[in-house]
């Protein structure tokens, strides 16, 4: 017998498995995936400017730190001005999606491509972001490489704000009507990567990138 | 991993007599305990939460086969493949085996208990493969030659500073740093390129989602995404109780457990992945592996022990715990410490094997009104107590003393004759002090402590007089 | 009202005056109070050792003895607890005492609770005055709701300076047969209980059940403390200056 076979039999031996209630409890399965029901949502606002704040709010909770900006075209300015201030080099590996960008105007040195170690600024965009908890939510895509918020020392974000959604759940809505399945990888990003192994003693910089700056663009 | 919970006892003295981890374990808990408490305020309706993270748990383990079902058919849709291993020897096998399909050398892991369940490490080992420990917990344990964590989300909870400062002066032969900064760069750096060069990635999952055939995972550093993004292969080993329905399903879950865990509203990196890469795609794996693990979880399904099958893994209840709190996790002597653990452990490696575990309990209830899928620990510690003494695994003069109170209680002439006798033999034995120092009937007591001395009557005695 | 006091054995055999305290704030509360003779131990070792049969045998006891009284009222919130809440478990698969420990169920309440919730004593029998801190029991706090019963008693006492201690509500050490199976870790969880109540400077401890308060002044004594008293609630709800 094959361990499934093995460890499936015991469950359903224990389950007191048979047809007619195997049938039933199928039906309880699809109607578990069809109802998605919501649990418990904690308050979040809905009104566009709330939502902005509070996404503001629970992202700086995070150690991310925040800029807005107009329009799409006034972001590589607003990065720059941040690398400078950082004392950061204008050089940054950046999702294919986000090259189209005048980013050489803004005097930043950009490569269209996934990240690799040496990479030190990694810039990319968002599927959306969730006001609740100050969480990017990135999907995997041959234009939106996983290693570029991850790699690098230093991960921007360029946030619109017409994609800040109150909660996960309004994500995954979004997701399922935009994207039809879930691509490979959805990594919801909540500030720099940390670790408190040590003492219990929170220390920003573990693997991940030491520093999450979110740019919000209100228009797109 | 070997169970070393049948020396509960003494590995409790010792941790009692170490004085480095008495101080470790008192920082510890301040902060998990404080830290949650704040958390769970920014949810309006926590209890609600609890109630409804009980019953979607619930909901899979009353069909558990038929969601397994569902799961693997939305993994294998995605182009995972599924393995099913009944203990920890089969999740070592399949691990080796994928290793040697694919030519794997070196595999990083990001955190996995079940990995601790099955030993893998030896294993692999043993395979000609290179198991990198990436947690940084972990990461410590693995380089201080392979010692067990004493916490399920913190690891090295039970270690000092000072203590990995040594160790990575030691190991890494670098300059001897003492900020936590300075040493988790040190960390960052050495398994960066672990990261870079590891052909496997092994990790744990949180939960699968049987909806899409998505694993689950959070983590705070980071090691996480790097292991299940940079390899070839990534190899998902994770409990078969672990599934949920939906993504719905799994926000409310992830809304109780980083808070219950570390007190965070949302783990750093929660990284939801489906399948392999596709061609156009730069990184991600190529392979996708879900080894899905009985060792003794399939035996737990349906008896009055499924509640524990809930448990997401979140370690409140061992943080909130006064024994845990004062001995630390390596005395539980297993994988799983604290509460949970006093209830795993014998259930996956059997009764007689953990015989101090449900005994090692106050039932002081701390551990079930902090569980955010509501288990009632103390309820099955007791029915673990209760199975026990049906299979006479306690000791004769426990059971012998257990007999004698329950015959002189049933008994209201036996035991006015008992207590008239034991309470002046006490008073007579405390010679004329308020206590005892020294109790041979009940030792363990006056180990710590003395024993406050009885008044020297009892009260029926003295309420009998009393109304004449 | 009538009230049958059940008394506990650890009150019966250690502190015979608790047993007294309780009965003179019932009556000064209004209530007719009887003790029944029979009584002995709730069962809760017995059950909590894992020994179903015993339990069952007691809880049918105590079901027995306590029959047509109106109210019973324990002196302690953790066999309160194992009569409201845990009999209707122990006797589950007997449907006729099922019934009839839930009827039981009904009319148990620990001591505390009972005067403020039930009778609404106006005025407590003792003055006592002095510095107190209060050790919530875990049983009586998480299976019975028993936490501002104690201080709303306290409070109508104008000498008596509540100082509240830090963790109060954490467990004490005691657990029942888990301090003479495990008597180190036992001790040493009770010093940090000692450690916090001290550090309030209350002269003394109080609190709703006798095991935690002989768990708590054992450790005192043994750590040197010959000043700190310990006493149950009844006890200082009833002393006189």
């Amino acid at each position: 017998m094959s361990s499934r076979e093995d460890i499936l039999g015991r469950v359903r031996a224990r389950l007191g498995r048979n047809t007619e209630n195997a049938a039933t409890a199928r039906k309880d399965i699809e109607a578990a995936i069809d109802g998605r029901v919501q649990g418990p949502r904690p308050a979040v606002p809905t009104d566009t400017a709330g939502l902005v704040a509070w996404f503001e709010e629970k992202s700086a909770a995070q150690s991310s730190s925040l800029d807005r900006v107009a329009t799409l075209a006034d972001a590589p300015a607003a990065v720059a001005r941040y690398l400078a201030g950082m004392n950061l080099p204008l050089r940054a590996v950046i999702w294919p999606s986000l090259a189209g960008l005048d980013w050489r105007a803004a005097g930043i040195e950009v490569a269209p491509r996934g990240a690799v170690d040496s990479d030190l600024v990694g810039i990319t965009g968002c599927f959306c972001a969730i006001a609740e908890t100050g969480t990017l939510m990135a999907c995997s895509a041959p234009d939106h490489p996983a290693t570029v918020s991850l790699l690098p020392e230093t991960h921007i974000a360029l946030v619109p704000m017409s994609r800040i959604v109150p909660g996960m759940e309004d994500a995954w809505n979004l997701a399922r009507a935009e994207l039809g399945s879930l691509p490979r990888a959805v990594n919801f990003i909540s500030g720099p990567s940390r670790t408190g192994d040590i003492e219990q003693t929170i220390v920003l910089g573990a693997h991940g990138p030491y520093r999450v700056h979110l740019v919000i663009v209100e228009r797109e | 991993m070997e169970s070393r919970s049948r020396h509960f006892k003494a590995n409790a003295a010792a941790s009692l007599a170490n004085p480095v981890l008495q101080t470790n374990l008192k920082t510890a808990k301040g902060k998990f305990v404080d830290k949650r408490a704040i958390a769970i305020k920014e949810i309006d309706d926590f209890e609600g939460s609890r109630e409804a993270a009980k019953n979607i748990r619930n909901r899979v383990l009353e069909n558990l086969d038929l969601w397994l079902e569902k799961f693997e058919e939305s993994a294998t849709a995605r182009g995972a493949t599924v393995l099913w291993a009944k203990d920890g020897e089969e999740i070592c096998r399949h691990v080796a085996e994928i290793g040697q399909r694919h030519g794997v050398q070196k595999a990083a892991k990001s955190k996995s208990m079940l990995s601790e369940e099955a030993n893998l490490n030896l294993a692999l080992t043993a395979a000609g493969i290179r198991p990198i420990e990436t947690d940084l917990g972990e990461y410590i344990l693995q380089i201080n030659d392979n010692e067990p964590p004493s916490h399920i989300i913190a690891p090295v909870v039970h270690k000092s500073l000072d203590e990995v400062a040594d160790l990575f002066h030691q190991v890494h032969k670098t300059p001897r740093k003492t900020e936590i900064p300075a040493l988790t760069r040190e960390a960052r750096e050495v398994l960066r390129e672990h990261f870079l060069t590891a052909d496997m990635g092994i990790s744990g999952g949180n939960f699968l989602v049987a909806e899409t055939g998505s694993v689950a995972l959070v983590t705070n550093e980071g090691n996480g995404r790097m292991v299940t993004t940079l390899p070839r292969v990534h190899v998902v080993i994770t409990g078969i109780e672990k599934v949920v329905p939906t993504l719905e399903d799994l926000t409310l879950l992830l809304r109780l457990l980083p808070r219950s865990a570390t007190g965070q509203s949302i783990s750093n990196y929660v990284s939801v992945l489906t399948g392999v890469k596709t061609p156009e795609e730069r990184d991600g794996p190529e392979h996708l592996y879900f080894i899905l693990v009985d060792n003794g979880r399939a035996d737990v399904v349906g008896t009055e022990f499924q509640d524990m099958l809930r448990c997401i893994r979140c370690g409140a209840c061992m943080n909130h715990c006064p024994v845990y709190q004062t001995i630390g996790g390596h005395a539980y002597g297993w994988v799983y410490p604290g509460p949970m653990g006093s209830v795993l452990t014998p259930l996956y490696t059997g009764l007689e094997n953990a015989i101090d575990l449900p005994q090692a309990a106050t039932l002081c209830n701390q551990c079930g009104v902090v569980c955010p899928v509501m288990i009632p620990l103390p309820e099955l510690l007791r029915r673990l107590r209760e199975k026990q003494v049906e299979k006479h695994l306690r000791p004769w003069f426990e059971r012998f003393a257990l007999k004698i109170w329950a015959k002189v209680a049933a008994s209201p002439s036996l035991y006015a004759l008992g207590s008239w006798l034991g309470v002046r033999y006490l008073k007579w034995l405390a010679g004329g002090r308020d206590r005892i120092a020294v109790l041979s009937a009940a030792p363990e007591w006056t180990l710590g402590r003395d024993f406050p001395a009885p008044e020297g009557k009892t009260f029926r005695e003295l309420y009998r007089k009393g109304k004449k | 009202m009538r009230v049958a006091l059940f008394v506990t054995c650890l009150v019966d055999l250690m502190r015979p005056r608790i047993g007294f305290a309780a009965i003179e704030l019932l009556e000064a509360a209004g209530c007719d109070v009887i003790v029944p003779a029979g009584q002995t131990c709730c069962g809760q070792p017995v059950w909590n050792s894992g020994d179903r049969a015993a339990a069952a045998a007691l809880a049918k006891k105590v079901i027995d003895e306590f029959v047509g009284s109106e109210y019973v009222v324990v002196p302690s919130g953790s066999c309160a607890d194992q009569i409201r809440n845990e009999y209707p478990v122990i006797l589950a698969d007997e449907p006729e005492w099922r019934a009839r420990a839930v009827e039981l169920a009904g009319r148990v309440y620990e001591l505390t609770d009972f005067l403020v919730n039930v009778a609404h004593i106006k005025t407590l029998p003792g003055n006592f005055s002095g510095s107190v801190t209060y050790h919530d029991s875990c049983t009586g706090l998480r299976g019975m709701g028993i936490k501002e019963q104690p201080r709303a008693l306290l409070a109508k006492m104008s000498g008596v300076e509540l100082k509240e201690m830090a963790a109060a509500e954490e467990c004490c050490g005691f657990g029942g047969t888990f301090s003479v199976k495990f008597g180190e870790i036992s001790a040493a969880i009770a010093a940090k209980k000692c450690g916090n109540a001290c550090a309030t400077g209350a002269q003394t401890i109080v609190g709703g059940d006798l095991g935690c308060l002989l768990n708590i002044e054992g450790k005192l004594r043994r750590l040197g403390d010959e000043t700190t008293q310990v006493r149950h609630i009844a006890e200082v709800l009833t002393a006189k200056k």
